[in-house]
């Protein structure tokens, strides 16, 4: 560690203009950066070639709101779960079969089974965050095992390894239509969850998360209810995660329990959000971008084979080693570079501070950009 | 109709197949114990040894078990090189996440490997006494499972000796309980990780060559074994390895005889409820004593 | 404010405090007083079980019996985060922040939302952020209000953990040796904060090596050996002690 420098410099004007940068962002920014990117990706449907590049946009809009979804947990909390598949397949599953048996409205059959698998994921978290790191990370895998094991066997219930076929909300639509109207949905849902995300981002909760992450025991030491907090964002991402996967069941329309709940896809998400960097609003939209497209262009070329799996293990490995922040943290180091940084400590007794205040609230002083920019907040 | 023979087939063969967890999962805990890292790829290099030692066994006609003679010590290494230059590099901050996301990483390619060089066909070794079965007090006891339970015995007696005996297990077991204190006491902490993680997966080397007399063999088997396994470190209590050697024997025999009355896969699900109920109500496990603790 | 003990001014009492790990016996039942409105002081050899007094009666660890009492409340075995807002700040031994967040980060984060509303609320309101610059202000870091505190020395970093746990504005202050890994000026200008802290009506206890730190510091000294209190009093009396010196230089 660094020795402490405290050199007394005299007494500072207030503040540098760096200071000011606290104030600068403001409440609507995000939102609108939101607004921007998703009229962006709506374009798409107007400029692929055919109907199987409009489906590959779906399916790679399906991976950023999993990866973002995931991000509500990972990137906040610093917990990794690589069973988030597992309620990505519940929500399927519990999607199709509301349809089937019940007929219910697509929408609500989705929203009601997603409900349902963030109702589940409570005493699931609560099992799985009672050893800090270690059960979390067991506990999520072993969820996907479980549960890929029960859907197998269930035959009676979920087809079993025949699969489950879910009507189609829009049976009279055409494909590209079909993908066109998918399309859409899921950029809906992903402006939904962009949304969330930025919302817990810059709130007290998303705050506190981010102390877990940073050292969950000062965290605790200051107050906060780690284990209540982390639980609920653990149930925030499954429920988002699930709605992609009824909204899944009802675009693909056929469900095997071997595909729902693959093992490789948990690792895929992880990656993608890993790939974009968690600390950020689009880190997962990117990686999704990124790593999906790369995967579609790959079954593309290549077929279905087992290089799949080298892939992602290689390219995992590659970003926990070198890249584990993700691209975007590097890019935001490159302009922090750019910022001073003073390092002296400076000194300001009870009294002192209590007349600098009274100097600034007098009129219009040159000083007072601090005061003006905190009210930008 | 359940009959006591079959009761008591059920219950031994459950040893039996308990003694083999326990050696797989006694690597496992070694691992966690040493850096608290979950090695996700221990069941696929369980799987990789088993591969080796059918690939061995049908090329040259010998016995599997004799591939353990260049098996253990390249396992050895490798584990030893896992360590030294992947986990040690990783920051000690986000130490158990990236771990297991490395480890996740190293199983996959693993599993795709094989995959590629031997494709998905699953793959059983054809042994003279493959099919035998010995008698034992009216249960028909497979050979290769006495045979597996063995191999298994004699390695976790090696396991025991050198963690007991010797400098290296010594030296092991204080940077298991306490780094600090053990780089105080001039204990070379990072070299001994290493060794301690060659050592683990060279139980791996064993346990994989064991599956191979007894099991039909594929690419994706490890996803098979590490759920049960982690289910039975946790049970046993994370970090210790007699502690899971007993949640193994006990989960083992449960396991086996619920086939009487269930499928294989549902009863392969007692693991996982066996993890939740630990999770639960004694989240340190109920066989580590002091050992265990809540990481 | 919450309120202290109203018969006698206590702010933190343990009973028979008990902790043994393995065959040792860190904490044997300790009991002992710390007053409220003073800043108190705890010493003690190495290996006397200070810290581990301390983390339990914060929270990081459940004693095996025995009971913590703090304003009043018996606090035993409760959660550290319930622990900390039923009135109890504390810093780390080795100085804890969080290192991949701004020092600004780092006192916002340190507020604590008491209602859906609040959990909700924007972290960066304009009230949290003036609280946190006048206090990043008072102890002489506001300046580097936009550094990440992994980026600071280790000396802003303490001062950073002190201002942080101020920020909820606790009666009661645990230090676990502000003095440590940090050269003299900046021990007498932690010093100097406690001080006036304390006129203002924080009640401290300071857990140190640091003698003279201590002696010209607090108000009521306990010390410890061998897992329990051997002597308490002003500096002068616990100084004078004859079983204090046995305990320090093991005679």
């Amino acid at each position: 560690m660094r020795s402490a420098s405290d050199e007394r410099t005299r007494p500072a004007p207030a503040l540098s203009a760096a200071a000011g940068g606290v104030g600068g962002t403001s409440r609507l920014r995000p939102v609108i950066a939101i607004a921007v990117v998703v009229a962006v990706l709506a374009l798409w449907p107007s400029v692929a070639p055919n109907a199987y590049m409009l489906s590959a946009g779906v399916v790679v809009l399906n991976y950023a709101v999993l990866a973002t979804g995931w991000n509500i947990m990972g990137g906040f909390t610093g917990y990794i779960s690589l069973g988030h598949v597992a309620f990505f397949g519940l929500g399927s599953y519990g999607t199709g079969l509301l349809v089937i048996h019940t007929g219910m409205n697509w929408l609500l059959a989705t929203l009601v089974s997603a409900l349902a698998v963030a109702v589940i994921t409570v005493p699931i978290g609560f099992a799985a965050l009672r050893v800090r790191g270690s059960s979390f990370v067991i506990v999520t895998i072993a969820l996907v095992l479980v549960l890929q094991l029960i859907f197998q066997s269930w035959s009676v219930v979920t087809g079993g390894s025949g699969g489950l076929v879910v009507p189609r909300p829009f049976p009279d639509m055409l494909r590209p239509e079909h993908h066109e109207t998918f399309f859409y949905i899921f950029l809906a849902l992903l402006a939904v969850t962009l949304l969330v995300w930025t919302v817990i981002d810059r709130s007290r909760f998303g705050a506190s998360l981010k102390g877990v992450r940073e050292d969950e025991d000062k965290a605790e030491s200051l107050g906060a209810p780690t284990g209540k907090l982390k639980l609920i964002a653990f149930v925030i991402s499954a429920f988002f995660v699930a709605v992609a996967g009824g909204f899944y069941a009802l675009w693909f329309a056929d469900l095997d329990p071997l595909f729902q709940f693959r093992i490789i896809l948990s690792s895929w998400i992880v990656l993608m959000a890993l790939l974009g960097g968690v600390r950020y609003l689009f880190g997962p939209l990117l990686g999704a971008i990124v790593v999906g497209s790369a995967l579609e262009y790959f079954v593309l070329e290549h077929g279905d084979t087992q290089f799949h799996l080298v892939a992602t293990g290689l390219l995992l490995g590659l970003v926990v080693l070198f890249l584990p922040d993700g691209v975007l943290t590097g890019v935001a180091q490159l302009f922090r570079r750019f910022r001073p940084e003073a390092t002296s400590i400076r000194e300001v007794s009870a009294e002192d501070l209590r007349r600098q205040q009274e100097e600034q609230e007098a009129p219009q002083q040159p000083t007072t950009s601090k005061e003006a920019s905190d009210d930008r907040g | 109709m359940i009959t006591g023979t079959l009761l008591f087939q059920s219950l031994i063969l459950g040893v039996l197949l308990g003694g083999l967890y326990a050696l797989l999962a006694a690597g496992l805990t070694l691992y966690f114990g040493i850096m608290r890292v979950v090695m996700l790829a221990h069941a696929a290099f369980i799987i990789l040894a088993a591969y080796i030692a059918w690939r061995f066994s049908t090329a040259t006609g010998l016995d599997p078990m004799i591939s353990l003679v260049f098996t253990i010590p390249l396992f050895f290494g490798i584990g030893f090189a896992i360590q030294r230059w992947l986990i040690s590099r990783l920051k000690p901050a986000t130490m158990t996440m990236m771990s297991v996301l490395i480890t996740f990483a190293i199983a996959l390619i693993i599993e795709g490997l094989l995959g590629q060089v031997f494709t998905g066909t699953q793959r059983r070794i054809n042994l003279p006494y493959g099919a035998s079965s010995v008698d034992f007090f009216g249960a028909a006891i497979p050979v290769v499972q006495i045979i597996s339970f063995v191999l298994a015995g004699l390695s976790l007696i090696a396991l025991y000796l050198v963690l007991k005996k010797t400098r290296f297990g010594r030296a092991l077991r204080a940077t298991i309980q306490h780094r600090e204190a053990a780089q105080l006491v001039g204990i070379d902490t990072n070299r001994t990780a290493g060794l301690g993680f060659g050592l683990g997966l060279a139980t791996a080397a064993v346990g994989g060559t064991a599956l191979s007399l007894q099991a039909t063999i594929f690419p994706s088997l490890h996803w098979h074994w590490i759920g049960p396994l982690m289910a039975i470190i946790v049970v046993g209590g994370l970090g210790s390895v007699p502690g899971a050697a007993i949640a193994a024997l006990l989960l083992g025999i449960i396991r086996v005889m619920l086939e009487l009355w269930w499928t294989p896969t549902w009863a392969q699900t007692i693991f996982y409820l066996a993890l939740f109920l630990t999770l639960m109500v004694r989240p340190q496990g109920f066989f580590g004593g002091r050992l265990a603790q809540r990481f | 404010m919450t309120a202290a003990d109203p018969t006698t001014g206590v702010v933190l009492r343990t009973d028979k405090l008990t902790k043994s790990f393995g065959g040792v016996r860190a904490v044997d039942e300790a009991t002992t007083e710390f007053y409220q409105g003073r800043i108190n002081g705890l010493i003690g050899p190495n290996g006397s079980g200070k810290t581990t007094f301390f983390n339990c009666v914060t929270g990081m660890i459940r004693p095996d019996s025995g009971t913590v009492t703090m304003h009043g409340k018996n606090v035993t075995r409760w959660a550290p985060h319930r622990i900390a807002r039923a009135g109890l700040g504390r810093s780390f031994q080795l100085c804890r922040v969080f290192p991949r967040m701004t020092v600004l980060e780092n006192m916002l984060v340190a507020v604590q939302p008491r209602s859906l509303g609040e959990y909700l609320a924007n972290s960066r309101n304009s009230e949290s952020v003036d609280k946190a610059r006048r206090m990043l202000a008072r102890v002489g870091i506001d300046h580097l209000e936009n550094s990440e505190a992994r980026d600071i020395s280790y000396g802003q970093q303490k001062l950073l953990e002190l201002g942080s746990t101020l920020m909820t504005d606790p009666p009661f202050v645990m230090l676990d040796e502000p003095a440590g890994g940090v050269n003299p000026s900046l021990i007498e200008r932690i010093a100097v904060l406690v001080r006036e802290l304390n006129e203002e009506g924080t009640t401290f206890l300071i857990v140190e090596h640091n003698m003279e730190l201590i002696m010209s510091l607090c108000d009521h000294i306990v010390v410890f050996d061998r897992g329990r209190q051997i002597a308490a009093g002003t500096p002068d009396a616990v100084q004078a002690d004859p079983k204090v010196l046995e305990a320090y230089l093991g005679v």
